[in-house]
């Protein structure tokens, strides 16, 4: 939450000899964080942003108090400056309405009627300061609630008080069933869900939406005469609860919400009295209603100096410690010298353990005065299972030297793309509450999406794009099957595309690679490991364009950092090239593997160049001891033209001598 | 043989070589293993004991002379190839390019494992117990308002409670103590991506954060101190500075926002008298930090009487685009797929 407050108003609350600049500075280091500085109507206002813990902060009277003890402790001569405490004749002119409170959902409701009001315009310092902090000018008999609530920090709210007699003079607190209509003093209707907090007379009508937003029955209006200025403390959830479930989120729902200091209640109506007197001529026409049942007693907080030395890494003297929670309104009472008890006031209700004791140390002391340092400890030796972090670094790196560009795509994808995947929509994750159209599902594979970015990319139709992401298979009751996928997509041929995938796996010395078909426009992709044929993936065959689908933890276990030493052959190999002429749909990676059976002597075996449907190989031949000659290599060549005549229909290009 | 019969043949040679008009085949004729200076050479056992050193310097100059005019010949040969024009421009080989966000997170990955810390991947789509809960967020807290998540449209786990996308990596946290059997040291470092509902400028609904989590005997706000200096001098530079500033959030007390100070302007706020345009202010707010709540530390099953811990969380393309000098200013691009923009890196 963010809180504007002009300068001039923070120092009605604060004498200090800081100027603009400094607040900013030394409240951002030790307190809620000045984000910026505008000049508005010729002097400083600060944009303050005030953390959801620290609601007693989003007032001028906050702020001031905490600017108090961070400028004192920074040197600055600082007071905070007292709490007016306007005291007024009450009397019993008109009677307050009957209240009807259920103190499980509401701690204090604290109310004055005030008569005659007069509907003057809003004073100009007023309507200066309002219009400063970005608030809309009415008259003074709305805006003087605006203003309390913003200089203290209590939300508070004018009825119509003729009005609230005409409907019956009652006001029940209540859990609310659903389907009741109301409508807000913005003329919005809205219908309960149950369970919300409302206001209601004895008719069961809804009266107000209270800690949220007035209703219309029952607001101020151009011909309003007498106020019944209110204050309710309802519970936090139930406010809380009450404004997301109609997504009314006003600034009162916002504090609400987060436990405002019920204490808070009087000084803020007392001051709102004032000047409802001051700028309305309004008569106080009532006594004060203060129906407070239970007030809320704080809870002590024991700490010890060995918790405060074991965070801050410092021991703080028992004085300081004093003093500086003393100064933050706490009361401290040590039990002996290494254990002490601090009590907080009654606007922190967010301190509740030794961690949130040790925090206002630390920060009122500075932590900028901590020094800093390396952890001394013991470095954790035990890794994870399945992370390849520097695997998947490398080939990233080698990818792109090879010239192929990472992308990085979302992991939400449209419809249509999602069926892309081939899997049907509904066996896909879907968000329940997507922000656009096109990312509604969580992906199955990662190939459509690449597919949308080279279809993105028309002025680079030699593009090919990789990129490593999970996919996400949904399980019944489970999380879902994340799988870290290493994706490649290209417009290059099959063998190109392929030669660049056996390229990246020989970094890793693998080179066994089975490519099976399993359909026209895809096959599966496997490694041979100790005579074990894993699969690894697929390659698909998507138009003009193909693209391998890996999975990096079926993977990464069949890497290697380093290679089996071969020894070397102490002879030279024989290389000779053959050309054969096939019928056409012939798997030629099976007649590889079929000139390689032909003789162990056959080291390796290359395809050299198509030309139609003539296929030329290259053969190595070689003996690890003795050097082949010609004469020995003879049989096996026939062995190759043999078995490529008879399984293959193959034909010899030219004879052999 | 004389010494003079031996300068004589020496004589005879330079003669000959005198005569060559080709510079191919030279080396080889007189310097080769079986060239004219190798037979001149054996014959030096046959000249006079007292004349040999004389005899060896003649040779050595007959070497050094026939070394000289081959080089000089095959320079003249060389001299007649083609012209070359140097200031031609090269012929680039194509290179693709790793994703800045995978640069950043090499970066980041390299500088925390230097000083001991374990990346580790998590799930992103996760419960809510893990990303919430057992944050010390309970159900509807209005903590959570700052969190814009993604929910899946899946039926509710009775103990762990929706199925989200991750809205933050701090759902490492508790995992990373069970991961640990709730037995510290930890030093964990958790890159992933992140997923919030919201899209600008400067936010994209999928990105990545990197998460720090360290639990010890011990570790205090210092360490945190020191870690975020470390961090900050090796990602942007010598010099650069890490403040930490009071914030609230539910899984850390005390908590911090964390700045860096600009590289641009010193972290002084001002270029030649002028307001640092890069920052404004003399700093860069780049994420949050904390000291582990107790509860989170119960959650992890670690007792926080014994153990202490600190944890920050920021977002790499936050960090990653302060670099000095990078000007991204829509972080829409990273995601876009737009070769002209990954080009670049």
């Amino acid at each position: 939450m963010n809180i504007l407050i002009p300068h001039s108003w923070l120092l009605e609350h604060l004498d200090t000899d800081a100027s603009p600049k400094e607040i900013q500075r030394l409240l951002s280091l030790s307190g809620p964080s000045i984000e910026r500085i505008y000049q508005k109507d010729g002097e400083a206002v600060y944009d303050i942003e005030v953390t959801t813990n620290r609601v007693d902060s989003m007032s001028v009277r906050g702020i001031a108090r905490e600017a108090a003890v961070i400028l004192k402790q920074a040197g600055r001569k600082t007071e905070l400056q007292p709490l007016s405490n306007p005291q007024f004749e009450s009397n019993n002119q008109l009677p307050i309405p009957k209240i009807e409170n259920n103190p499980v959902f509401c701690k204090r409701i604290i109310c004055i009627v005030l008569s005659n009001i007069q509907h003057n315009p809003t004073p100009a310092l007023m309507a200066k300061r309002l219009t400063q902090i970005d608030q809309n000018i009415h008259d003074a008999a709305i805006d003087i609630t605006n203003y309390v609530s913003h200089e203290l920090g209590h939300p508070c709210h004018a009825f119509d008080y003729d009005k609230i007699m005409k409907l019956g003079g009652v006001i029940k607190v209540k859990e609310a069933a659903a389907g009741k209509k109301f409508i807000t003093l913005d003329k919005e209707e809205y219908q309960t869900v149950g369970g919300e907090i409302v206001f209601e007379n004895d008719q069961g009508e809804i009266i107000d939406f209270p800690a949220i937003k007035g209703t219309a029955n029952t607001a101020v209006d151009n011909s309003t005469n007498n106020i019944l200025f209110w204050i309710e403390s309802l519970s936090a959830e139930k406010v809380r609860f009450g404004s997301m479930s109609h997504a009314i989120r006003t600034v009162a729902a916002q504090l609400n919400e987060k436990n405002v200091d019920p204490y808070l209640a009087e000084p803020v109506l007392r001051r709102a009295v004032e000047l409802y007197q001051q700028f309305c001529n309004a008569k106080v026409a009532s006594e004060i209603y203060d129906d407070f049942p239970t007030p809320p007693q704080m809870q002590p907080v024991a700490v010890t100096k060995q918790k405060v030395s074991t965070y801050l890494g410092i021991e703080l003297e028992n004085q300081i410690i004093t003093n500086i929670l003393k100064s933050l309104g706490c009361t401290v009472d040590w039990k002996n010298d290494s254990t002490f008890q601090v009590t907080p006031p009654t606007f922190r209700p967010d301190l509740t353990i030794p961690a949130d004791i040790i925090e206002e140390l630390a920060r009122i002391y500075g932590y900028h005065h901590l020094p800093s340092a390396l952890m001394a400890t013991a470095i954790p030796l035990t890794k994870p299972e399945n992370s390849f972090f520097n695997t998947e670094a490398r080939i990233k790196q080698f990818l792109a030297d090879l010239g192929w560009q990472e992308v990085y795509t979302y992991s939400m994808v449209s419809e249509q793309i999602a069926l892309e995947s081939g899997c049907p929509i509904d066996q896909h994750l879907k968000l329940q509450n997507p922000l656009t159209e096109d990312r509604v599902y969580l992906r199955r594979s990662v190939l459509p999406s690449l597919n949308e970015v080279l279809d993105n990319n028309p002025e680079h139709p030699d593009l090919s794009v990789f990129e490593i992401a999970n996919v996400y298979h949904p399980q019944s009751n489970e999380l879902p099957d994340e799988v870290l996928m290493l994706t490649l997509l290209s417009p290059q041929s099959y063998r190109q595309s392929r030669g660049v995938l056996e390229t990246l796996l020989k970094q890793f010395f693998i080179t066994d690679l089975i490519v099976t078909p399993t359909s026209e426009t895809e096959a599966a992709i496997q490694i041979i490991q100790n005579a074990e044929q894993i699969e690894i993936g697929k390659v698909v065959r998507l138009d003009f364009r193909i693209g391998f689908a890996i999975e990096m933890r079926k993977l990464q276990p069949l890497l290697k950092n380093h290679p089996r030493y071969q020894p070397l052959a102490k002879s030279a190999p024989i290389k000779e090239d053959l050309t054969f002429q096939f019928p056409s749909q012939t798997t030629i990676g099976i007649v590889t593997s079929a000139i390689k059976s032909a003789s162990n002597l056959v080291k390796t075996v290359e395809l050299k160049e198509i030309y139609e449907q003539n296929f030329t190989f290259t053969m190595t031949y070689n003996h690890q001891t003795q050097s082949l000659s010609s004469a020995e290599v003879e049989p096996i060549r026939k062995a190759i033209v043999q078995i490529l005549t008879e399984r293959f229909q193959g034909k010899l290009i030219g004879s052999l001598q | 043989m004389t010494l003079d019969e031996l300068k004589d043949q020496i004589k005879t040679i330079q003669l000959q070589f005198e005569t060559e008009t080709s510079a191919e085949g030279l080396r080889t004729k007189y310097l080769g293993k079986k060239g004219l200076f190798n037979l001149l050479a054996k014959s030096i056992g046959k000249v006079d004991l007292d004349s040999r050193v004389k005899a060896g310097q003649q040779l050595n100059f007959l070497k050094a002379y026939l070394n000289n005019k081959i080089t000089q010949k095959e320079r003249q040969v060389q001299a007649n190839l083609p012209w070359l024009d140097f200031t031609l421009p090269g012929l680039k080989p194509k290179v693709g390019h790793v994703h800045p966000i995978s640069q950043a997170m090499a970066e980041i990955t390299g500088i925390f494992e230097r000083i001991g810390f374990t990346r580790v991947r998590y799930p992103e789509v996760d419960w809510d117990w893990y990303v919430f809960e057992s944050l010390n967020m309970p159900p509807n807290h209005p903590a959570r308002d700052e969190w814009e998540t993604f929910f899946v449209d899946t039926p509710v786990d009775q103990k762990k409670g929706k199925l989200v996308l991750t809205t933050h990596t701090s759902n490492g946290q508790v995992r990373e103590m069970e991961r640990l059997g709730s037995q510290p040291p930890i030093r964990m470092i958790n890159i992933a991506r992140c997923y919030r509902r919201q899209q600008d400028a400067t936010h994209t609904q999928m990105f990545h954060q990197f998460e720090g989590l360290v639990v010890d005997k011990g570790i205090n706000i210092q360490h945190l101190k020191g870690t975020l200096d470390y961090f900050a001098q090796e990602f942007y530079g010598p010099g650069t500075k890490s403040r930490i500033r009071p914030f609230h959030f539910q899984f850390t007390e005390p908590s911090f926002e964390v700045d860096f100070s600009c590289h641009i302007c010193g972290g002084t706020g001002q270029v030649d008298g002028n307001k640092c345009k890069f920052c404004k202010s003399g700093w860069h707010e780049v994420g949050g930090a904390g000291m582990v709540h107790p509860n989170v530390l119960k959650a992890g099953g670690i007792d926080p009487e014994v153990y202490t811990g600190f944890a920050f969380g920021w977002g790499v393309e936050r960090t990653y685009t302060l670099k000095e000098g990078l000007n991204i200013d829509d972080i829409r691009l990273l995601y876009s797929g737009d070769l002209r923009f990954l080009e670049q890196f």
